[in-house]
C-alpha cells in the first residue's frame, strides 16, 4: 500500500525529484509523495501556493481527509502523476505510464467496499482531484445499470425512508413525468 | 465487481452530500435507470433530480411539479404531452418579472420539443419565450394550425435552432419575423410550409448568415432561392426533397457555396445529371448525396465529378434510377470510403455491378438493394467477403435470394444489426444462419411465408438484443414460435404479427411477457379473445401502440382490459372488433394518452354508443379514422367539438367485407 511511500526517507526520491508531505486529518500518518503526485489534487495546489516555502519542512494537513482514504487516494495519483515534474507542466504532460495499463489500475482501484468507495468519492471532490471523482462517480453510477430499486439499495447499502404513500407518488410521476 | 454492502465500517451513502450524489448520478443515463434510482431512496430521488437534464412529460397535470423538481433540466420533451394547451403551459411555467420569482428561477431548458403539440399556440409559445431565457432549439412540426402569430413569438427567443416542418399557416412574413428576431439561426427547417415563396427564402439569407442547415423541402420554391441560399458562406446541409420548380439552373447557382456537405435533391424531376455534376463540381468538403428518384439515369458527367469527392463522400443514395454495372464499377474505384449505398428500385443493378462496387467499398455499412430483382446469392457473397462491417442490408423483394446466400454474412459479417427479407424466398435454414448474428436489432421476414416456428427458435437462442421483429403474413408461426420469442428476446419493442392467423390467447399470453414492447400489430387474428388481449395489457405496460383490426372475437371483456391496464396507449385500431358502446365509451374514457383512434365499421356499437364514447374522449383525441356513413348521423354539435379540439376526423367509406 502507500506505506511505502513512508519508508522512502527524507531528502526526495532516488530520482532527486521534489516532493511533499501530506498529513491525514487525524495526524496519524504522513505520507511523502512526488511533487508532481501531489499536485494532480488543485486544493493540495491551493494550499502550497498560499503557504509558500515553509509549509514543505511540516507537511501540508488535510483536515478533511483520513489516513486510510489518503493512502488510498495517494495511490491513485502516483500512478497517474505526469512523469516530468515540473508543476506548470503537470497538467499537460502525459502520465508515465501507457493508457491500457491505465485502464487496468483504474478498475482494480475501484474494487473496494462501498464504504472506502464512499469516502474516496468525498475525498476526491475534497482535494479536487478531477479524475478520481470521475472514476469513482462512473464506478457508482454503473453499479445501477439495469438494476431494480430493490437492487440499487442493497449493493449500495441504501436505506429507503420512503413511506408507501411516497413511494406511490413517485411511482406515479415516473409512469407520466417521463 | 463485488461490492458489499454498506456493512464495513467505511462511510454510508448518506455521507455524501447532494451535489456528489447528483454528480454520481450524472453518469446514468438510461431512462429506466434514473426511474429505479427516484425509486431508491428519498436522497436519491432529490439527487436525481438534481441531476437530470432531459424530462419527457406525458401528462399536462405533471408538468407543473415537472419543470420545478429539475434544476439543471436542458432538454424538455413535450410532444407527447396528452391534452397540452396554451393555458395549461402558461400556467405551468414560471412567470418573469412577477414579484415572487426573482429571474433566477426562469427555466435553465435550452430545447423544447413540441412536435404535434396542436394544442399549443402564439400564448403558449410566448409564456415559454418568457419562461427559458437560454432558450436556442424548438421543434414545432406538425403542428398545422400554427401561422405567422406563433412564429412572431418565437422570434423573440434569438433561436439558433428551429424546425417548423408542417406548419401549414405559416407564409414569408412569418419567416421574417424569425429570420429578424433570430440573426444566430444555425438550423432551420420548413419542409412542407407551401405558403413560403422565394421572397421569404431571401431575406432568411440576408438576416441569417450563420445558416448552417437548410431544409426548403416540398416548397414550391424555384431556382431563385438557391441564389439566395447560396450567398451562406458556413452552408453545409440543403436538403430539397421534391422540389419541383428547381432545376439545373438553380444547381448550378447553389454551387457558388463551397462548404457544403451533404445535399439532398431526392424526387426534384427537373434535376438532371448535368445540375448534379455543377454542384458537385469545386465542393471539397461533401460527405452526403440523396439524388434518388430524381435525375433519371446517371450519366459519366456525374460520375466523373464523383472522383473529386471520393476521398470524402461517404453517403450516395441512387434510388429509383437506371443503374449499370460499369456506372457501379465507376462508384466504386472513385469512392473507396462509402459507408452508406441506397440503390432500391434501381433497374440494372445485377450481381457483377455490385461485385466490382464492394470490391472496392470495404467499409460499407448500409446497403439498400430493395426491389434490384436480378441479384442473386453470389451478390450476397461479395458483399460477406468484402464489407466485414456491414451493419444493414435491406434486400425486400429480391426473389432469387435464399438461404445459401445468408450464410456467408452470417458466418463473416460479426456486427450485423439490420436485416430486411421481406418478401424474399427463405426458409428456416436462413435463420439458422442468421441466429449466429449476435448482434442483430431489427429482422424483417414479412410475406416469408415458409418461416415456421423453427425458424423463430433459432433466432431466440442467440439474438437477444432484437428490438424488432416483423412477421407480417408469416402464416406458418403459431403459439410455440412465439413461446420462443418470448423466452430469448426480451428486449424486443417492436412486434407484428398482422395476419398469423394460427396463433391464439396461448401465443399472446407469451407474448406478455415482453415488458418493452411498445407496438403491437395483430390484425386479422381471427383467433385471439379478450382472453389474449387481457394477458397483453398486463403484461405489455409499455404499450403505445396497438392495431387489433379484423380481430373479430375480441369484445368488450378485452377492450375493459386496456382501459384499466394500458395506460400508455397512444394509437389504437379496433375496427370489425366485437365492441359495445359500453366497452368503447369506457375505452376512450379511461386512456388519458389516446390519441389516434381507428374505428371503423365497429357493427356493435350504436349510434348514441359513438356520440357518448366521443364524447368521453374529452378532447384528448387528435385523429379519428370513422366509417363515412356516420358523418350524416352523428350530432353536429359532437362534430364541431370535436373540430375545436384539434381533431382531425377522416371518413372512410369501405363496405363490410369479412377476411380470414
Amino acid at each position: 500500500m502507500a506505506a511505502a511511500a513512508d519508508s522512502s526517507g527524507d531528502g526526495g526520491t532516488s530520482s532527486g525529484e521534489k516532493t511533499i508531505v501530506l498529513v491525514s486529518s487525524d495526524n496519524s500518518a504522513r505520507f511523502e509523495v512526488r511533487e508532481a503526485a501531489a499536485l494532480l489534487s488543485q486544493t493540495v495546489r491551493r494550499m502550497i501556493d498560499e503557504a509558500g516555502a515553509d509549509a514543505s519542512g511540516d507537511g501540508i494537513t488535510l483536515p478533511d481527509v483520513d489516513a486510510k482514504t489518503l493512502a488510498k487516494v495517494l495511490e491513485y495519483c502516483n500512478k497517474h502523476a505526469p512523469a516530468s515534474s515540473s508543476s506548470s507542466a503537470a497538467e499537460a504532460a502525459p502520465p508515465a505510464e501507457g493508457e491500457e495499463d491505465l485502464e487496468r489500475f483504474d478498475r482494480e482501484f475501484v474494487r473496494v467496499d462501498m464504504g472506502t468507495l464512499y469516502s474516496l468519492v468525498t475525498a476526491a471532490s475534497y482535494l479536487k482531484i478531477e479524475g478520481l471523482l470521475n472514476l469513482t462517480c462512473q464506478t457508482i453510477a454503473d453499479m445501477i445499470k439495469g438494476k431494480t430499486p430493490e437492487q440499487i439499495r442493497k449493493t449500495l447499502g441504501i436505506t429507503s425512508e420512503f413511506t408507501p404513500e411516497e413511494e406511490d407518488e413517485v411511482r406515479r410521476e415516473n409512469a407520466w413525468a417521463f | 465487481m463485488s461490492h458489499d454492502s454498506g456493512s464495513s465500517a467505511g462511510a454510508g451513502v448518506e455521507s455524501l452530500s447532494l451535489d456528489l450524489l447528483a454528480h454520481a448520478l450524472a453518469g446514468v443515463r438510461d431512462p429506466r435507470d434514473r426511474k429505479s434510482c427516484r425509486l431508491a431512496s428519498r436522497a436519491f430521488a432529490r439527487a436525481e433530480a438534481a441531476s437530470r437534464r432531459a424530462a419527457r412529460v406525458l401528462r399536462r397535470e405533471a408538468l407543473p411539479r415537472a419543470l420545478r423538481a429539475f434544476p439543471a433540466l436542458s432538454s424538455l420533451d413535450l410532444s407527447a404531452c396528452a391534452g397540452l394547451d396554451d393555458a395549461s403551459l402558461a400556467a405551468a411555467l414560471p412567470v418573469p418579472g412577477s414579484s415572487a420569482e426573482p429571474p433566477g428561477l426562469l427555466l435553465p431548458v435550452r430545447r423544447v420539443l413540441l412536435a404535434r403539440a396542436s394544442g399549443v399556440g402564439w400564448r403558449g409559445l410566448e409564456a415559454l419565450v418568457a419562461a427559458c431565457p437560454r432558450l436556442e432549439a424548438v421543434d414545432l412540426s406538425h403542428c398545422v394550425a400554427a401561422g405567422d402569430r406563433e412564429m412572431a413569438a418565437l422570434a423573440a427567443a434569438g433561436l439558433r435552432e428551429l424546425v417548423m416542418d408542417k406548419c401549414l399557416g405559416v407564409t414569408d412574413v412569418g419567416l421574417a419575423k424569425v429570420a429578424v428576431g433570430c440573426p444566430g439561426l444555425q438550423r432551420l427547417s420548413v419542409k412542407w410550409c407551401r405558403e413560403i415563396s422565394d421572397i421569404g427564402v431571401k431575406l432568411l439569407a440576408k438576416k441569417c448568415p450563420e445558416l448552417r442547415s437548410v431544409d426548403i423541402s416540398y416548397l414550391k420554391v424555384t431556382n431563385e432561392s438557391l441564389r439566395s441560399l447560396s450567398t451562406l458562406e458556413k452552408l453545409e446541409d440543403i436538403a430539397m426533397v421534391s422540389c419541383l420548380f428547381i432545376d439545373d439552373d438553380g444547381l448550378q447557382m447553389l454551387s457558388m457555396c463551397n462548404s457544403l456537405q451533404s445535399i439532398d435533391v431526392s424526387r426534384c424531376h427537373h434535376v438532371s445529371s448535368l445540375g448534379l455534376a455543377s454542384l458537385i463540381d469545386g465542393q471539397r468538403f461533401l460527405r452526403k448525396i440523396n439524388a434518388a428518384h430524381s435525375l433519371h439515369e446517371i450519366e459519366t458527367c456525374v460520375l466523373s465529378k464523383l472522383s473529386t469527392i471520393g476521398e470524402t463522400l461517404t453517403v450516395l443514395r441512387l434510388d429509383g434510377l437506371e443503374i449499370f454495372a460499369s456506372n457501379l464499377q465507376a462508384i466504386g474505384s472513385t469512392c473507396k470510403n462509402l459507408v452508406e449505398i441506397g440503390l432500391s428500385k434501381c433497374n440494372g443493378v445485377t450481381d457483377d455491378g455490385i461485385v466490382s462496387l464492394v470490391a472496392h467499398c470495404c467499409d460499407l455499412r448500409t446497403i439498400d438493394v430493395t426491389c434490384c430483382h436480378l441479384l442473386t446469392n453470389d451478390a450476397l457473397a461479395a458483399i460477406a467477403e468484402n464489407c466485414r462491417k456491414i451493419e444493414c442490408l435491406r434486400l425486400e423483394s429480391c426473389p432469387f435470394i435464399s438461404e445459401k446466400g445468408l450464410e456467408p454474412i452470417a458466418t463473416l459479417c460479426s456486427h450485423l444489426k439490420e436485416i430486411d427479407l421481406t418478401d424474399c424466398r427463405i426458409n428456416d435454414a436462413a435463420l439458422q444462419h442468421l441466429a449466429s448474428c449476435s448482434e442483430l436489432l431489427i429482422l424483417k421476414l414479412g410475406l416469408c411465408s415458409s418461416i415456421s416456428d423453427e425458424g423463430l427458435v433459432y433466432i431466440s437462442s442467440n439474438c437477444g438484443k432484437l428490438v424488432e421483429l416483423d412477421l407480417y403474413r408469416c402464416s406458418a408461426i403459431t403459439d410455440d414460435g412465439l413461446a420462443a420469442v418470448a423466452s430469448g428476446c426480451k428486449k424486443i419493442r417492436m412486434l407484428n404479427l398482422c395476419y398469423c392467423t394460427q396463433i391464439t390467447d396461448a401465443g399472446l399470453k407469451h407474448v406478455s411477457a415482453l415488458e418493452e414492447l411498445t407496438n403491437l400489430e395483430l390484425r386479422c387474428l381471427v383467433r385471439i379473445t379478450g382472453i389474449g388481449i387481457t394477458s397483453i395489457a398486463i403484461g405489455c405496460t409499455s404499450l403505445i401502440e396497438l392495431d387489433l383490426k379484423r380481430c373479430y372475437s375480441v369484445d368488450d371483456a378485452g377492450l375493459w382490459a386496456l382501459s384499466r391496464y394500458s395506460q400508455n396507449l397512444r394509437q389504437l385500431t379496433i375496427s370489425y372488433c366485437q365492441v359495445t358502446g359500453l366497452g368503447l365509451g369506457h375505452l376512450l374514457g379511461s386512456l388519458r394518452c389516446l390519441q389516434d383512434v381507428k374505428m371503423v365499421h365497429l357493427s356493435w356499437v350504436s349510434i348514441e354508443g359513438f356520440e357518448m364514447a366521443l364524447r368521453a374522449s374529452c378532447g384528448r383525441l387528435k385523429k379519428l379514422k370513422l366509417l363515412g356513413g356516420l358523418r350524416s348521423v352523428l350530432s353536429t354539435e359532437l362534430l364541431q367539438m370535436l373540430q375545436a379540439c384539434g381533431c382531425r376526423v377522416r371518413w372512410v367509406d369501405k363496405p363490410l367485407v369479412y377476411k380470414g
